[in-house]
């Protein structure tokens, strides 16, 4: 059963006045085309000022309707989760209550259930097999923009599924971001701190990430989009093209892309492919490359990881796959999804951080340390990954023991000192205080890959006795972790 | 069914509700190029086995023929709206919520 637009909307109603401390609805600027309002939902527990964020759209185009469904689902059982302590079970993949605990008291959670009201009410009134939005394009017979092709990144750029034609189903429409539907969505990512995000379609059982115009490449910075021309209404003029992407940001797409296909496939069995958007076929303009994009067109902005999920298996005919009689459990393995983006969005260090020093001079520190030098060889990359495998178990054990918390703090406040000042070595009792943090908290997961992540870490502290932290650090960017999961 | 440019013509569905057809292109005797399929503007949806597959009107079918594709239908559909059966009551809509959520106490006017 699908929801309409008016009971998706009703449901956010319902959940912001029930529950204000926990949900709040707000009006996106711009109407719909044809004037209907457009709503994001923010979920989160607890006070504090703005956090890490994840955005989830759902109802990109049209027809795919049950991913709205699944989005407003999500919210209820995140929330419900939250307020009884109870885990959320979704077929065979158990989401501990502690689980969801951290992801809602360390994260904003912005929910754009349906981002095209016009399309999913004129699916269910006119046409099912609508896909674009209800602009009425003039002087032609044809209606509609596509929406996940009128994000400004090669806009117009008719490389595979983009047209410049109004009445095919992939039109990119006049200009970038001609459509209200696409614009509230870059004024979300504009006024509010969106650090992962998921646009969510059907079908094909796929998780997409940039690019979706060309083959990726980590060798070559200056093949970069924003050296091509955009609204040119034909493809990429150079033979061959291959987009940049930062070596360390395609192993982050990819590792945070199988931990969403592994928490997928726990649910029933069903193993999505995560791959670059082109995979599925080339096209421009989209919202999940949009958003990854932002940083790179312009330095200033935030950097948001971009996923596209496409939910759901073909099952021989289009109309099925995009609306099968009972969607229940396509949503299901969906909703695991979008709550394994939501952990892997959780950042360790900063929460530890905002919580136990005074400025954010820490956290920078290590940044620096994760970004300008753990980055650059294939091996610290390895090491930056297991790091982003095991904070999110991690913190769920930290968040309940207030001395290991405590512990933990030290250690990164160590550190950041160490980093601060190169004639610091790490000491014998540093490297006590490490190796008994990283023994309890083996000791406490039920969770076999993080134990030997763990172990992995603890092994490696002994030999960096007497160092530096660049000292440190030079000798991890040497050597990759022996155990690589995926 | 599988067409032949000499059988082309396919039934159109009436104005009000005219037929889509669900269909695979491949390259055909003529050796056409499948990535030219995208200059022709079609509503390409996935495919399990990679082909190229599309939603496209008997104008856009007998389109592809014209120029030399063979075209694979495996189904047509008449432009209609959502089944009404697959669309959830507005009361059945809210007690799935108040079910969701019973036993939370409620927070409104405190």
């Amino acid at each position: 059963m699908y929801r309409t637009v008016a009971q998706l909307d009703s449901l956010g109603n319902l959940l912001a006045t029930w529950f204000p401390s926990y949900f709040t609805r707000i009006a996106l600027p711009e109407q719909s085309v044809e004037g209907r309002t457009v709503y994001a939902l923010r979920l989160r527990a607890g006070g504090g000022d703005e956090r890490r964020g994840v955005l989830l759209v759902g109802g990109t185009h049209a027809r795919e309707l049950m991913n709205p469904d699944a989005i407003i689902e999500l919210a209820v059982d995140l929330f419900v989760s939250h307020a009884n302590g109870t885990d959320i079970v979704y077929g065979g993949k158990r989401w501990a209550a502690s689980d969801i605990r951290l992801i809602l008291e360390s994260l904003d959670l912005w929910l754009v259930p349906c981002m095209n009201p016009d399309g999913r009410n004129h699916c269910m009134t006119t046409d099912a097999m609508w896909r674009k939005n209800r602009r009425d394009n003039p002087r032609t017979t044809c209606d509609g923009v596509d929406l996940n092709r009128n994000f400004a990144v090669l806009w117009g750029v008719t490389q595979g599924q983009t047209s410049c034609s109004p009445c095919s189903d992939v039109f990119a429409g006049p200009s970038a971001f001609s459509e209200p539907e696409t614009r509230n969505i870059k004024h979300l990512l504009d006024t509010r701190r969106i650090d992962c995000f998921a646009d969510v379609h059907s079908f094909s059982e796929l998780i997409l990430w940039p690019w979706g115009h060309a083959p990726s490449q980590t060798t070559d910075p200056s093949k970069r989009f924003t050296t091509l021309a955009d609204g040119t209404c034909a493809p990429i003029p150079q033979a061959g093209y291959q987009e940049y992407i930062a070596a360390r940001d395609r192993q982050r797409f990819e590792t945070v892309g199988l931990r969403i296909r592994d928490a997928i496939a726990a649910v029933r069995g069903r193993v999505y492919v995560s791959e670059p958007g082109i995979g599925l076929y080339a096209t421009t303009g989209t919202q999940s490359d949009y958003v990854y994009s932002r940083h790179i067109a312009d330095p200033a902005l935030r950097k948001t990881y971009g996923f596209t999920f496409e939910t759901g298996p073909s099952t021989g005919s289009a109309q099925d796959s995009f609306q099968p009689a009972d969607p229940t459990l396509v949503k299901r393995d969906a909703k695991s999804g979008m709550i394994a983006l939501m952990q892997q969005c959780v950042c360790a260090i900063e929460l530890i951080g905002a919580r136990f020093f005074d400025t954010d001079a820490e956290v920078d520190q290590l940044r620096a340390v994760r970004d300008e030098l753990l980055a650059t060889t294939e091996a610290g990359r390895r090491w930056i990954a297991l790091f982003e495998r095991v904070q999110g178990p991690v913190l769920t054990t930290l968040m309940g023991d207030e001395e290991l918390m405590t512990d933990a703090a030290g250690l990164i406040g160590r550190a950041a000192e160490l980093g601060g000042n190169q004639r610091k070595r790490l000491t014998e009792k540093d490297i006590g205080r490490a190796v008994r943090l990283a023994r309890t908290l083996s000791e406490r997961t039920e969770d076999a890959e993080v134990r030997l992540d763990l172990e992995e870490v603890e092994a490696k502290l002994g030999g960096l006795r007497g160092k530096s932290l660049s000292g440190a650090v030079e000798q991890i960017m040497r050597e990759k972790p022996r155990k690589m999961w995926h | 069914m599988r067409m032949a440019r000499t059988s082309r013509k396919a039934p159109a569905g009436t104005d009000d509700h005219p037929l889509r057809f669900e269909a695979t292109v491949h390259a055909g005797p003529r050796a056409r190029a499948l990535a030219r399929v995208a200059d022709l503007d079609l509503d390409r949806v996935p495919d399990p086995r990679g082909d190229v597959r599309v939603l496209v009107s008997a104008d856009e079918l007998a389109r592809l023929l014209d120029d030399g594709y063979e075209v694979h239908v495996h189904g047509a559909l008449r432009q209609a709206p959502l089944d009404p059966g697959l669309v959830l009551d507005d009361d059945e809509a809210v007690r799935w919520l108040e079910e969701m959520v019973e036993g939370i106490p409620r927070e409104e006017g405190s």
